[in-house]
């Protein structure tokens, strides 16, 4: 499938994915994605376990290593016909995105404040201005007063926000999820949901992938589905849940209908 | 020779003993971290011959290395046997408890979930940043308890260092016992050694408590 509005000579969308191809061992995980993400838009990532979603996310944030294709910051390339940009740019590309994990993976044995502030300053900006930062953003997240707190002491919910506060810190241009509610307990996913939601409200650049159907309806400005490494169906998120045109997605959504 | 004279003398090798115990921790603790990185190099050979040295040092007698180290460099190369056996006698120990701690050390690396390793990553940690502030506290918790078990054991063989003749507590001891043809000596020995244990797992268990702070 082509990608969507990348050349239009507009600003370049903050990521373009071109061709990319993933195999490990010789089993393929990705073949041939292309996808790009504009400015201010939240995509969702949709398709059953396997499908290669989250190896789509790892790949974009360089924990895994693309056989080929072609990966581009801003209409810069991180990645070019399957040659990444030596150490040091990708270093300052890594400065572009964030990542939040699945298992939060937070530092045990640093505090709330000191997980999410930590990086920044490591990186030279002035501690002072960073635990502001991080202060307000732990607010945001629901989290004031628990700043002293360590991971063990929060619930997965409280973790997973301390998480996004941590990728949010580092001043990310895009923010990328690999299913960000499937290690909590369902009780806890809303609390979790609801903070990418208000993100979404402020226009942050989100890719999500994710399990929650209607969350991925309401918030998303595209939605795309994968299944065995490739893209099925991409689009309007009313479009492909309401009335998705390929089989595949078709009998993939029927799974969440009731 | 009355049991009070036994001891003072026997006591006189204390700082013999408490040298081999602080000399081998400060240069072995290190040094497994040494060993225990090359052990895990990605370069199959350097791995493979660390492996190797480890099995060996893991492997044979610390008495025999001891014997080695002192000694042999007197039958293979007719170099004169150092004056001061404290010097053989620590690079002995040192370089075997080095291989064990490099074994507690990798365990206690490798069980590390790689999402650590992935989350700094992502922050832009730079490998030394990963390992100094992200992975080396945690495998420090993580092994303690071996580690305990580690100095508890060098506490006690210590004593080895009589098949050099090094003059520390458990030497003097066996020759005390040997003259006086009684057992009194071992029994002091075994008392000295327990007190110098009590006091470890006090020290060690304080380490560990203050680590306790996070899970």
């Amino acid at each position: 499938m082509a990608e969507i509005n990348s050349s239009t000579g507009a600003a370049p969308s903050i990521l373009s994915i071109r061709s990319l191809q993933k195999s490990f061992d010789s089993v393929s995980v990705l073949r041939d994605i292309s996808l790009s993400v504009e400015r201010g838009n939240v995509v969702s990532i949709i398709g059953p376990s396997g499908s290669g979603k989250s190896t789509l996310l790892r790949c974009a944030s360089f924990l895994e290593h693309a056989d080929g294709g072609d990966i581009l910051y801003d209409g810069e390339y991180a990645l070019h016909n399957g040659v990444y940009a030596q150490k040091a740019e990708l270093a300052r590309f890594r400065t572009r995105f964030g990542l939040v994990f699945q298992n939060f993976q937070l530092f045990p044995h640093y505090s709330v404040l000191r997980n999410v502030s930590e990086a920044p300053i490591l990186h030279g900006e002035n501690k002072d201005e960073v635990h502001a930062r991080a202060l307000e953003l732990l607010k945001k997240m629901g989290l004031e007063g628990r700043e002293k707190a360590y991971p063990y002491q929060l619930s997965g919910g409280q973790q997973q926000r301390v998480a996004i506060a941590r990728a949010l810190c580092m001043r990310p241009e895009i923010l990328f999820f690999d299913e960000p509610t499937s290690a909590l307990d369902p009780e806890l996913t809303g609390e979790v949901l609801k903070v990418i939601r208000q993100l979404a409200e402020e226009r942050m650049t989100m890719v999500v992938v994710t399990h929650e159907m209607p969350f991925a309806k309401a918030v998303s400005n595209r939605v795309i589905f994968m299944a065995d490494g490739v893209i099925v169906e991409q689009g309007d998120p009313k479009e492909v849940f309401d009335n998705p045109r390929e089989e595949r997605t078709k009998q993939f959504l029927r799974v969440f209908e009731r | 020779m009355s049991l009070m004279t036994m001891i003072v003398k026997m006591s006189e090798g204390l700082g013999k003993t408490c040298a081999i115990f602080f000399l081998t921790l400060l240069f072995s603790l290190p040094l497994g971290m040494i060993v225990a990185l090359l052990r895990m190099s990605k370069v199959k050979l350097v791995s493979a011959v660390t492996r190797f040295f480890i099995t060996i040092l893991r492997g044979t007698p610390l008495m025999l290395q001891l014997l080695a180290v002192t000694y042999g460099p007197y039958y293979l190369f007719g170099a004169t046997v150092a004056r001061n056996k404290l010097i053989p006698v620590v690079i002995a120990f040192s370089i075997n408890y080095a291989a064990y701690f490099a074994e507690i050390y990798r365990g206690g690396i490798e069980s590390i979930p790689v999402g650590q390793y992935e989350a700094a990553e992502v922050l832009g940690y730079t490998r030394i940043q990963t390992f100094m502030r992200i992975i080396l506290p945690q495998v420090i918790k993580r092994i303690m308890p071996s580690v305990t078990n580690e100095v508890v054991t060098l506490v006690k063989d210590t004593s080895m260092a009589f098949t050099v003749s090094y003059q520390e507590m458990f030497t003097i001891g066996k020759q005390i016992a040997n003259s006086q043809t009684s057992f009194t000596p071992f029994v002091v020995a075994g008392a000295f050694y327990y007190i110098f244990n009590v006091i470890v797992d006090y020290v060690m268990g304080r380490i560990e408590k203050r680590l306790d702070y996070y899970r």
